[in-house]
């Protein structure tokens, strides 16, 4: 194939890949890399090159593109986005497509009439294995495994969970978010309990927890009786949260 | 061959098809895709054995491997075989030992470093900088040769960083088989003994499970082989060391042990060059490997200058209890497959797979010199070969292991370059037995070998185990991580211990800590209930604004499988009891400086609140 139809083939990829997105575009990406790669070959090295190794060695330098471009932007101070990336290399494309037109001058290298047959010789095992092995480990995701172990967790939620210092309570005590989350569990009754300092703030009281679920609700906290530092814990069954804070009375 | 061999394209073909249709492309074709589809199903039942603890996952494993490479290597030695169809049997076999570890873990990463190099290329696609500090594993950032190509390429395409990074891994370990062909096939000028060593090369400990695993080295080493097929091509003709200078370059930014790898290679090579001719030929190796030191210099310098710091305890340790298995009558030394759950057969064929590659090693210098091989090339891969018997004296100290596992991949080069003219001329010579006995050869190599470089625990799945670095995972920890991160966000400083660090360093996007001799975190836990924590780490924490605390309550109850809570220097007793009593993981239940902001039984979360350090609270303790 002639430098200015690689050139064109990746810059046409290198385009594609700017505008779109998707899983669909990693054969395009292949193909830019290995026509980046050769362009890379065609720069660097003008002479012929056996085709397993032209194949190999223009695969390598295609992928080594990719740092490559990556690095010199983030040199340049450029944040590595994908239309960037895109941006450079096909910067790059052009700067190698150039050199390599330049180096042609005197004579392009002939095409080895080998090359086609050994790259179908890589493409087709590749696309079988593909076929293969896809198959076997998307069976094997999706067969049943044992299991994982189920837990039930408590959590601080809304304005709570931003609690970093000792809390100052109104007279008549506070609504504290908490979030209770149940995950590979059974439904269950668990007991809700409030501690402030070393006392129960109240008879516990049942709550469900429905399994695979996450609820949200507001426990009521009677705020301590004096202003000193109060322990104040909140219990779901076995799990809890913990605070501190005073109440409005001197200490 | 000669390093005056012309540089005209080289003929590929050694067997080109008589007049009468030869069908033995489609009998190898048809033959490999059942073997492949065979295989595939055997390993799949091997992995759900291994998970519901029923069935036999190694025998099963072994089986799924052996009925594809076996057929595999029978083709790719055959002596009617075409180079293409060698060639499709290489690429083949590169597919197909891929899906070992695509199967350990298909939907995400795994491994202890597979977890730094996930979070670092995510950082990357939602920063959009290089060389961001990470937290796991602390050089990781300073090599972003790996981690740019993933982003790159999921944020190209739009697949996840996962899906990019096995995009690109199974690129790599396909380029990785190839270039060895490449190689062999510069040095030998025959396709048959490409293929052969491209084989041979595969039976190398790392080949399966961590060469091809989320890690740097896993690209690295595929740029080395690369690098050293046009370093080959460049001693031909020096107009194409260019390409080796850019290969160079992508290696030294992608890993810093290949890196230094690839020097040692080279200055093997420039030395054989030089010792056998004093030309041009000895310039170029010189030059290259001088570009190659350079290079690997100022990245260690100036770009990754943390690395010497990073790599040396180990080393220095590995040394150190060398020199003190002589002393202590061995017992600073790790006792091979100790408490290793793999069957007799494969810990007794490890053995027998390093006196097999000796035996072979042997074989081949003999067969060198018979054959009065005066290649430089030739003579650099042996000695490159010989390098593995040292490094198999190092698997025998518990720091050296790693070291010695991961030069293996290089050594195991040298091994197989100079081994696969010797197989070839054995085959040559008594087709038949000699081809039975390499089968069985390449079998018994291909276990032990697999056995000697992985734990069980890293090959198949199972329940969970704490402390074990790829089955601590579950769904309990990965829940708090993503709550701490969707509630306060990431980025935070947290105080962790090893297991909870890399799931809220990775999917939770935090910066976690482990602890250190300089900064020993792991007294916050050890501190004795109702005794004050050290200030001086109070002071640092708070100075460098760590903001929360995770503790897994699992290490009061148990033992983690691999003998570390947090590091590998950490002062905690490993006498089969668990190092902590529940008192000093809840003991944060009580104390007001800890604000309990999740807890889901096994894995608590603290807010730190220093200001109230010395408070007493009424309910709670001092």
């Amino acid at each position: 194939m002639t430098t200015p139809r690689i050139l064109a083939a990746a810059l046409a990829t290198v385009g594609i890949l700017a505008l779109g997105n998707g899983w669909w575009l990693l054969p395009g990406l292949l193909v830019g890399l290995l026509a980046l790669g050769e362009l890379w070959l065609r720069a660097l090295v003008a002479e012929a090159v056996a085709p397993v190794a032209r194949i190999g060695l223009g695969a390598v330098s295609g992928l080594v593109s990719l740092p490559l471009v990556a690095i010199t932007l983030h040199l340049l101070g450029v944040g590595l986005r994908g239309p960037q990336i895109a941006a450079g290399l096909a910067v790059l494309t052009v700067a190698l497509g150039g050199v390599a037109l330049l180096r042609e001058r005197s004579g392009p290298v002939p095409d080895d009439p080998r090359f086609a047959r050994t790259l179908a010789a890589i493409a087709v095992p590749v696309v079988v294995a593909l076929v293969v092995g896809g198959a076997a480990t998307m069976a094997y995701v999706r067969l049943p495994h044992p299991s994982q172990p189920g837990f039930t967790s408590v959590a601080l939620g809304g304005w709570a969970a931003g609690i970093d210092r000792p809390v100052t309570f109104p007279r008549g005590g506070l609504d504290v978010p908490i979030r209770v989350s149940s995950t590979g569990e059974p439904a269950a009754v668990a007991q809700l309990r409030v501690r402030v300092g070393a006392r129960p703030a109240g008879p516990a009281r049942p709550v469900t927890v429905a399994a695979d679920t996450t609820r949200s609700f507001a426990v009521h906290v009677p705020a301590p009786l004096t202003g000193c530092l109060h322990r104040i814990e909140i219990s779901v069954g076995g799990a809890s949260t913990v605070f501190y804070g005073r109440g409005p009375a001197t200490c | 061959m000669t390093l005056t061999a012309p540089v005209a394209v080289l003929p590929e073909e050694t067997a080109e098809p008589g007049p009468r249709r030869d069908r033995s492309a489609a009998w190898c074709a048809a033959s490999l895709t059942v073997a492949g589809a065979a295989g595939a199903v055997a390993l799949v039942a091997a992995d759900r054995a291994a998970e519901w603890g029923r069935g036999r996952p190694f025998e099963l494993f072994w089986l799924g491997m052996l009925v594809f490479t076996l057929p595999a290597a029978y083709w790719a030695g055959r002596r009617a075989s075409t180079s293409r169809l060698r060639l499709a049997v290489v690429v083949g076999y590169a597919c197909f030992t891929y899906l070992p570890k695509l199967l350990r873990n298909p939907t995400g990463p795994l491994y202890h470093d597979e977890f730094a190099h996930w979070r670092q290329s995510r950082e990357i696609l939602l920063d959009g900088r290089l060389f961001e500090a990470n937290p796991i594993v602390r050089v990781v950032g300073d090599f972003p040769g790996l981690h740019a190509a993933v982003a790159a390429v999921s944020s190209l395409t739009g697949v996840s960083v996962w899906h990019a990074a096995l995009a690109v891994l199974i690129g790599a370990h396909l380029l990785l088989v190839l270039g060895v062909a490449v190689l062999a096939q510069e040095i030998w000028r025959d396709s048959r003994t490409a293929a052969i060593a491209a084989l041979a090369y595969g039976l190398n400990s790392s080949f399966l499970f961590f060469d091809t695993q989320f890690g740097y080295e896993s690209l690295a080493i595929t740029l080395w082989v690369w690098t050293l097929v046009a370093l080959v091509r460049a001693l031909r003709s020096p107009a194409k060391a260019p390409i080796a200078v850019l290969l160079i370059a992508a290696t030294v930014v992608t890993h810093h042990l290949t890196a230094l790898g690839l020097i040692a290679t080279m200055l093997i090579i420039a030395v054989a060059v030089t010792v056998k001719r004093r030309d041009r030929v000895a310039v170029t190796a010189w030059a290259l490997t001088l570009t190659a030191a350079i290079l690997t210099t100022f990245w260690l310098l100036w770009v990754a200058p943390k690395t010497a710091g990073y790599l040396d305890p180990y080393l220095a340790k590995a040394l150190d209890q060398f020199a003190g298995m002589f002393s202590d009558n061995g017992e600073s030394g790790r006792t091979l497959f100790k408490q290793s759950i793999a069957p007799w057969w494969e810990q007794k064929t490890a053995f027998v797979a390093q006196v097999l590659a000796l035996v072979a090693m042997i074989g081949a210098a003999v067969h060198l010199y018979r054959t009065r091989s005066r290649d430089p090339l030739a003579l650099a891969m042996l000695l490159l070969g010989v390098c593995y018997f040292p490094a198999v004296l190092l698997i025998l100290t518990p720091s050296g292991a790693e070291g010695a596992r991961r030069s293996w991949a290089f050594s195991y080069l040298g091994i197989a370059m100079v081994v696969a003219p010797l197989a070839v001329r054995l085959l040559d010579r008594w087709a038949a037995k000699a081809g039975a006995a390499l089968l069985t050869a390449f079998a018994l190599v291909m276990v032990g070998n697999t056995a000697a470089g992985m734990n069980p625990s890293y090959r198949f799945p199972g329940p969970p185990v704490y402390g074990s670095d790829t089955r601590a995972l579950i769904p309990e920890v990965a829940a708090a991580a993503d709550w701490l991160r969707a509630t306060q966000g990431r980025g935070l400083r947290i105080v962790a211990d090893r297991y909870s660090g890399l799931i809220f360093g990775s999917f939770g996007g935090q910066d976690p800590v482990t602890g250190s001799v300089t900064f020993p975190t792991y007294d916050v836990y050890l501190t004795q209930p109702g005794r004050p924590v050290n200030p001086s780490l109070i002071g640092q924490l708070s100075a460098w604004r760590f903001g929360y605390l995770v503790v897994d309550r699992r290490m009061a109850r148990e033992v983690p499988e691999i003998g570390i809570y947090f590091e590998n220097n950490e002062p905690i007793p490993h006498n089969g009891r668990p190092g902590f009593t529940l008192g000093q993981l809840t003991k944060f239940d009580r104390t007001p400086w800890t604000i309990k902001i999740y807890d889901s039984g096994n894995i608590a979360i603290y807010r730190f609140d220093f200001a109230s350090l010395t408070v007493p609270a009424i309910g709670g303790g001092k």
